[in-house]
């Protein structure tokens, strides 16, 4: 279970120079001339990965003047038996160690999947744009050898309980104002980067996905009645940057590494496929409680605003002290780059920005560096429209798809957010078990220890 | 006597920046199921048009539906017609001599393998001598631009370039308006005097 | 791609070398003058002469060999990247001749250690009275497999007139006929 370098990269070989990857690319880390083979600066890129969605360079089958596709599948770390075509940008694979764990039987396989997985895995299977697949996911994860499907939608409720309460103390005490969402890791890496006096804004939450990897070899080895040591914890994202983050140094707060391996969606179907599992045929299974069962809010994570929706539904009401009068507040969602909005709650006006897409995130930074704002909270996804668009979710062929996809998956998000029985994190169950047995309270020393997490400036 | 002449797809180097989408496109377009996604693609991606790039120019090259095509004229097969105002190869009537291919002026067919639901299709009776036996061979077909024959919207490069570098030419209509643009820049010089 | 051989009609002067020289490369047997073998003289090729052009015609190792899918006995077979007749099996059907849609197939006798072959059954009658038949079999192009020097009728022909269109060769023409489109779009939207 090591760690190789977690990059994106650019093959020479491919690369036509068309130059629509560095249009794309909100930090400018795509290098060369127009006509020439780009490559990608290290320092700058965030690992968003929307260059590899936009990328139309493929290697031919049948052009002989490029390495064979045996060996640029190896290069990628690819599963062998992947059929679809190869492009230029692409980022490095952990499917085949993840099949290697798969098949260790002395290994405790636990996994968990954020919500941008289940309204787009079906793509990968010829089912329609934005399909809704959650229970033909946890069929096909259990089918794989998973010993418990876990899932990122428990610990999304679990962020918004220390986020909300780390927002509500940042209120009441003078706290720094605005506080930035950090479950974007792409957007994390970009505030260590470009603006590292703004470090303090970003909440001291970590993203749903670190916070699960944590549980799982606490917690989750309790529950199994297990040795943490035996604990293989992996994670299915939409994200080409979430394996970076699991790779941060600090990540190991349960003891041992939280995440030992991040797959994206796309990775998660070449394993589905390699195992030769049917996916439009599985019957509808369920996530496994406890760290599977979740929420609506926790599961509007993955589109633009949705944080914040999900926030609001609890924060309103703490801090009025009565459920918020309409769940679904319709004022948040939308696709425009920045969005912003008051919500009175209690005796308190909370002003919001939400930005969609990383480069539209400048203008608010810049605003706030200069003192000319009075935001409370700003939520940010470096992926326009949010996670439903990833780095690591199945790539659209044809550029005209992209925004079909986008709009029917975030549609699907909101759908499944309304089916579920509990629309607010504070009232999932097992997150009210789970702070009643294990962590004691929000903010309290547990979570601070397993949840909580510092930052480091990179310039 | 049918005197339209055959439509042709062309693309603009000036606009055309390399990226291929209008191949990926075309061998979308031509598949035998609806693809979005690359983890939809199980074959080789085959397009019918050809992105030819150099220190000079950039730009894909595709078959200009000749009247008088010296692809169909060369056939041996005859399995070149002319339907519809579009030069179609039978794919079923192609035997693979490749002599279209050489005689094409502007290297617009290659051979490519068939498939069918995903699986290649295999020649009836010619297998390949190999170290584990005889083993069956899988079936070519010269292949080449089609205007997408099959498709209602047309052809799916003009219409997926992110340039809009290539352009359905209807010949007779661009003559027409070519004339009438002339005749208006004429028009427009004798006002001015 | 399966490689072929291809004349070129502007520089064939219609001599016939290489049909004479493809058929001493298939007889199995030495032979150096006009007067020194009685055996039938089987080109796999022919020198085509009309009106309109001179040049010999020959196999184009299609890959989806209409000759070899229509045979009856399988006798056809894709060996070492040529489409070759296996004599033992061909029962001289003529279903590939009817096939090929250049006429590059004869069934002519078959010609086995400096001899014709005697079938086992089929008697003819002939003005002799009734014989063994000769062995028939399908003739077409090997491309010289396993001869020293490689395809002999490229080696003999004196106009150079021979080709060998392999896989690179015609990638090659056909790239450089596209990069001619291409430039020629491009150097005319400048004038």
């Amino acid at each position: 279970m090591k760690f190789s370098e977690n990059r994106i990269y650019i093959d020479q070989e491919l690369c036509t120079g068309c130059k629509r990857c560095s249009q794309v690319c909100p930090v400018d880390a795509i290098e060369g001339k127009q006509g020439e083979p780009q490559s990608v600066n290290t320092d700058r890129c965030v690992l968003c990965g929307q260059c590899i969605q936009i990328c139309s360079a493929y290697a031919s089958a049948f052009d002989q003047d490029i390495a064979p596709r045996e060996q640029k599948l190896s290069e990628r770390k690819l599963l062998p038996s992947v059929k679809e075509p190869l492009f230029a940008a692409y980022n490095e694979g952990k499917a085949p160690e993840v099949k290697a764990a798969l098949a260790d039987k002395e290994l405790y396989k636990m996994v968990q999947c954020a919500p941008a997985v289940r309204v787009a895995i079906a793509e990968e299977f010829e089912l329609p744009l934005g399909s809704l697949s959650p229970g033909k996911l946890a069929a096909a994860l259990r089918m794989l050898g998973f010993n418990s499907i876990y899932d990122t939608n428990f610990t999304a409720d679990l962020t918004i309980m220390e986020e909300g309460n780390e927002l509500i103390q940042r209120l009441e005490n003078n706290g720094v104002l605005p506080m930035f969402t950090s479950c974007c890791p792409a957007w994390v890496k970009y505030v260590e980067q470009e603006y590292p006096e703004l470090i303090p804004h970003l909440s001291s939450c970590k993203s749903p996905m670190q916070m699960a990897g944590a549980m799982f070899k606490t917690y989750g080895a309790q529950v199994a009645g297990i040795d943490a040591e035996k604990i293989y914890s992996a994670a299915v994202m939409p994200c080409t940057c979430k394996s970076f983050e699991a790779a941060r140094p600090e990540m190991n707060s349960s003891g041992y590494r939280d995440v030992d391996a991040v797959i994206t969606t796309r990775e998660l179907a070449h394993l589905i496929k390699d195992a030769g599992i049917n996916f439009a045929d599985l019957p509808d299974e369920s996530f496994d409680a406890p760290l599977g069962t979740y929420s609506g809010a926790g599961n509007i994570f993955c589109a633009t605003g949705g944080v914040t929706e999900a926030a609001l539904r609890t924060a309103y009401e703490v801090i009025a002290k009565e459920p918020i009068p309409n769940v679904d507040l319709e004022f948040v969602r939308g696709t425009d780059g920045v969005r912003t909005a008051v919500v009175g709650a209690g005796d308190i006006e909370l002003k919001i920005a939400i930005v969609s897409g990383l480069k539209n995130a400048v203008s608010v930074l810049d605003s706030i560096k200069a003192g000319k704002t009075d935001l409370h909270f700003v939520e940010v996804m470096t992926c326009p429209g949010g996670c439903i668009n990833g780095g690591g979710q199945p790539k659209l062929l044809l550029p005209a798809d992209r925004a079909v996809a986008s709009e029917y998956r975030s549609a699907s998000t909101y759908i499944h957010d309304s089916s579920i029985e509990y629309r607010k994190s504070h009232d999932n169950p097992e997150i009210k078990k789970l702070y009643n047995n294990y962590l004691g309270k929000p903010l309290g020393d547990k979570s601070h220890h397993l949840l909580h997490t510092k930052y480091t400036a990179r310039r | 006597m049918n005197t339209k002449l055959n439509s042709f797809v062309i693309a603009n180097p000036q606009e055309c920046i390399g990226c291929k989408v209008c191949e990926i496109a075309c061998a979308v377009a031509h598949l035998d199921k609806d693809a979005k996604t690359a983890g939809n693609f199980d074959i080789p991606v085959m397009p019918r048009l050809y992105l030819v790039k150099t220190a000079e120019v950039v730009m894909p090259i595709q078959c200009r539906h000749c009247e008088d095509a010296p692809c169909a004229n060369v056939c041996s097969a005859s399995a070149i017609t002319q339907i519809d105002n579009k030069i179609l190869i039978d794919k079923d009537k192609c035997v693979g001599c490749k002599t279209c291919m050489i005689t094409c002026p502007f290297g617009a067919i290659e051979l490519m393998p068939i498939y069918k639901d995903d699986k290649p299709v295999m020649q009836m009776v010619l297998k390949a001598e190999t170290e584990e036996g005889l083993v069956e061979k899988q079936a070519f077909t010269a292949s080449k631009c089609d205007l997408c024959a099959d498709r209602t919207e047309g052809p799916a490069c003009v219409q997926a370039c992110p340039q809009k570098a290539l352009e359905l030419i209807v010949p007779q209509e661009k003559k027409k308006q070519r004339s009438i643009d002339a005749a208006n820049r004429i028009a427009a010089s004798i006002k001015s005097l | 791609m399966n490689t072929f051989i291809m004349a070129n009609p502007q520089k064939c002067i219609g001599c016939k070398a290489c049909e004479i020289a493809c058929a001493v490369a298939h007889l199995d047997v030495s032979v150096s003058t006009a007067g020194a073998t009685a055996l039938p003289f089987i080109p796999r090729m022919n020198l085509v002469r009309t009106p309109y052009i001179t040049m010999p015609i020959q196999c184009r190792q299609c890959d989806d060999a209409p000759c070899a899918n229509i045979c009856a006995e399988g006798a056809i077979i894709h060996r070492n990247g040529i489409n070759i007749v296996d004599d033992d099996k061909c029962i001289g059907c003529k279903k590939c001749m009817v096939a090929c849609p250049f006429g590059m197939i004869d069934i002519r006798p078959k010609i086995s250690n400096g001899e014709l072959e005697s079938q086992n059954g089929l008697r003819i009658q002939t003005a002799e009275g009734e014989q063994a038949k000769e062995v028939f079999v399908t003739y077409k192009c090997d491309l010289c497999s396993g001869r020293k020097g490689g395809p002999a009728c490229i080696e003999v022909c004196p106009a150079g007139a021979f080709t060998t269109m392999d896989h690179s060769q015609i990638i090659t023409d056909i790239r450089k006929k596209r990069l001619a489109a291409a430039l020629d779009i491009a150097n005319n939207q400048k004038k």
